[in-house]
């Protein structure tokens, strides 16, 4: 027989306390682990995100508020429009080495499956800008030409969807015309994979917006330039300029206050965890304390009885801690739908990043969580001398 | 005959609040090796006091034991716990078992403390409990007299110079505590000094010498038997 035994075999004396304490301990940790993996992973994924929106800076219509704009890097519509000829204004600054135009609009489709109304997005682009802004686009089939008539290519998940093949002919629009589907792009991991892209004009013919864009993409020779260039384009009388860098700021400013909730929940899930583990600990203590006396009456040195105390904690925190973790990593995905519902801004791919360094993070936090809470109880019976022991006086 | 208990002019005052409990006065207390020893005497009238004190759990207010030729009124809390873990087996009326571990696991607990690793004695433990075949018994399922012979097993495992026993029959039927106690004298009869605390005179009547506490105060010996003779008593 070792400590460790001896403190398993005390924890088994009362195996639904100790059972709701490692679950308590658990769920606190799952929480943890699973908040620093979502906000170590939101940087991430959101830096990722904005490399593949591909441009500096973006022109949004006049009175855009910045939120919007960044909505819209994964498909938010905007109901206000620059005109095809704020193209040209742009094209003529200096500096600006691509300017990609782009008409965004939404529609709703049944869908046959569920029979509920998806929302879907249409973007038109020029393909040739596009390619420039977006040089890693490859496609299954071909893309179409600018000049093309009822062509499309369409993302990669959302062909998988709809059961969509190179060359299929399909019903499009408002009057259903015939529209075949010229290529697939190859999966990006974004906002790409689910859209549907038309050469410009067709995009501005089906939503009769004719010579309208909802926005501008550009990408600029030298990055220290950026700002100079929005300076400029913001003198165009429709045009604002967005660069990359104030929606990143736009989007952590409106997530920040978010996160920093999840900080406080976190917090609070450690300190209640604390004090349940704190409470479970002083009532077995308190309930054992002539079984002390006794210990102390076999030959057991208050040292003795401080570390089986000791190991007992650290068991429940320890299996707490595991539990937590793995209950985190095979939740992970429900833990991301719900933390992705509270966020106004999440990126579309999966930001939650689990690393041996957290795993081993949220274990050793397990570990030190017990010790901080064990400590008193511990010390507390080791320092009761053997008469106050078996006399059961703790109080 | 050598003292192997020797505690001369034992005073403890136990303070609850204004109010000071003289729970032992003066008390002058003798055990020769080898001896059986029984202490009677009221409720109250400081059998546990005197017990604790002389097995190192307490510290009194006045007064000296000298235990197996050392001084413990003199020594510090390391030395102490070492004394209880060499010297000492205690048996309690509670029994004090630990529920989840086996018969032969609570016996061996001591040894944890102790560190000493010979768990060769545990089966010839056992055998002297009169438990071979309960070793891997809880304590749940085992009976009140086969429970407090677990206690005194795990009294014995340190091989200790004395045993002191605090009302080791108080939660046992009659017959059961005269078993407990026929345990005693074949233990004692083995060459074990034993000091039982009981309020059951029958019972105390079968040490060799009996004492007994009265407000305190040591009021009376009795010579019962010749220390030894016990085993040729009625042969
Ligand atoms: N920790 C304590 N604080 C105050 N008084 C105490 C304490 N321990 C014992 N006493 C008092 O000392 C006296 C002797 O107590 P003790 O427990 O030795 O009696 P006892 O002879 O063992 O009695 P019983 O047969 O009921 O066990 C009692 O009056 C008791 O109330
Ligand atoms: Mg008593």
């Amino acid at each position: 027989m070792n400590f460790i035994t001896l403190a398993v075999k005390n924890l088994m004396r009362r195996k639904g306390r100790t059972g709701l304490t490692i679950l308590g301990v658990a769920i606190a940790i799952s929480v943890l682990f699973s908040l620093i993996a979502l906000n170590t992973g939101y940087e991430i994924e959101l830096n990722r995100e904005m490399d593949s929106f591909g441009a500096h800076i973006l022109a949004v219509p006049k009175g855009c508020p910045y939120e919007a704009a960044s909505l819209m890097i994964h498909g938010g519509v905007i109901p206000k429009y620059l005109n095809i000829s704020d193209l040209e204004a742009v094209r003529s600054i200096d500096g600006v080495e691509v300017a990609s135009p782009l008409l965004m609009y939404q529609f709703y489709k049944r869908d046959e499956a569920t029979g509920q109304n998806n929302p879907h997005i249409v973007y038109g682009i020029k393909i040739d800008d596009m390619r420039e802004i977006k040089p890693w686009w490859k496609v299954e089939g071909r893309f179409f030409e600018d000049d093309e008539k009822k062509v499309k290519v369409v993302g990669r998940e959302l062909a998988e969807k709809e059961n969509l093949t190179v060359g299929q002919v399909m019903p499009f629009g408002p009057h259903r015309e015939e529209f075949t589907v010229v290529g697939i792009l190859e999966r990006t991991g974004d906002q790409d994979d689910l859209l549907h892209f038309l050469p410009l004009e067709e995009a501005q013919r089906l939503s009769n917006k004719e010579g309208k864009i909802t926005t501008i993409s550009v990408k600029v020779g030298d990055l220290g330039r950026v700002g100079a260039v929005a300076v400029e384009m913001e003198k165009i009388p429709d045009i604002q300029a967005v660069t990359m860098t104030q929606i990143m700021g736009t989007i952590t400013n409106l997530t920040g206050s978010a996160r920093s909730l999840l900080m406080t929940v976190i917090s609070i899930a450690m300190v209640i965890s604390a004090f349940g583990i704190l409470n479970t600990l002083l009532m077995s203590v308190n309930e054992r304390t002539r079984e002390f006396g006794m210990l102390k009456a076999i030959g057991a040195s208050g040292l003795d009885i401080g570390k089986m105390i000791m190991a007992e904690t650290l068991i429940i925190t320890a299996l707490g801690g595991l539990l937590g973790t793995v209950m985190a990593v095979a939740g992970s995905t429900i833990i991301e739908g719900f933390v992705k519902g509270m966020l106004p801004y999440a990126p579309l791919g999966s930001f939650i990043h689990i690393t041996p360094e957290l795993v081993a993070f949220s274990l050793v936090f397990s570990v030190g969580l017990g010790i901080v809470c064990g400590i008193y109880p511990a010390f507390k019976s080791s320092q009761l001398t053997p008469m106050e022991a078996i006399r059961g006086g703790l109080e | 005959m050598t003292a192997i208990l020797e505690a001369s002019g034992l005073t403890k005052i136990y303070r609850r609040g204004r109010e000071e409990i003289r729970a032992l006065k003066e008390v002058d207390f003798r055990v020769d090796e080898g001896e059986f020893v029984s202490i009677i005497g009221p409720s109250g009238s400081g059998k546990t006091a005197l017990l604790n004190v002389i097995g190192c759990l307490d510290t009194p207010s006045k007064g000296r034991v000298i235990l197996d030729g050392t001084e413990t009124t003199k020594m510090k809390e390391r030395g102490l716990v070492r004394l209880r873990r060499e010297k000492i087996g205690f048996v309690f009326q509670q029994f004090y078992l630990i529920p989840t571990l086996t018969a032969r696991e609570n016996i061996e607990l001591p040894l944890l403390f102790s560190r000493k690793g010979e768990r060769g004695r545990i089966e010839e433990i056992l055998d002297m409990v009169g438990l071979s075949d309960r070793g891997d018994h809880l304590p749940g399922q085992l009976s009140g007299g086969e429970m407090q012979r677990v206690a005194i097993g795990r009294a014995l495992i340190n091989d200790p110079k004395i045993i002191l026993a605090d009302e080791p029959t108080g939660n046992l039927d009659s017959a059961t505590s005269r078993m407990i106690f026929e345990l005693f004298r074949d233990l004692n009869r083995s060459g074990l000094t034993l000091v039982i605390v009981t309020h059951n005179l029958d019972l105390a009547n079968q040490a060799d010498k009996m004492y007994t506490l009265r407000d305190g105060q040591m009021v009376g010996c009795e010579m019962l038997a010749v220390p030894g003779n016990g085993a040729d008593g009625s042969g």
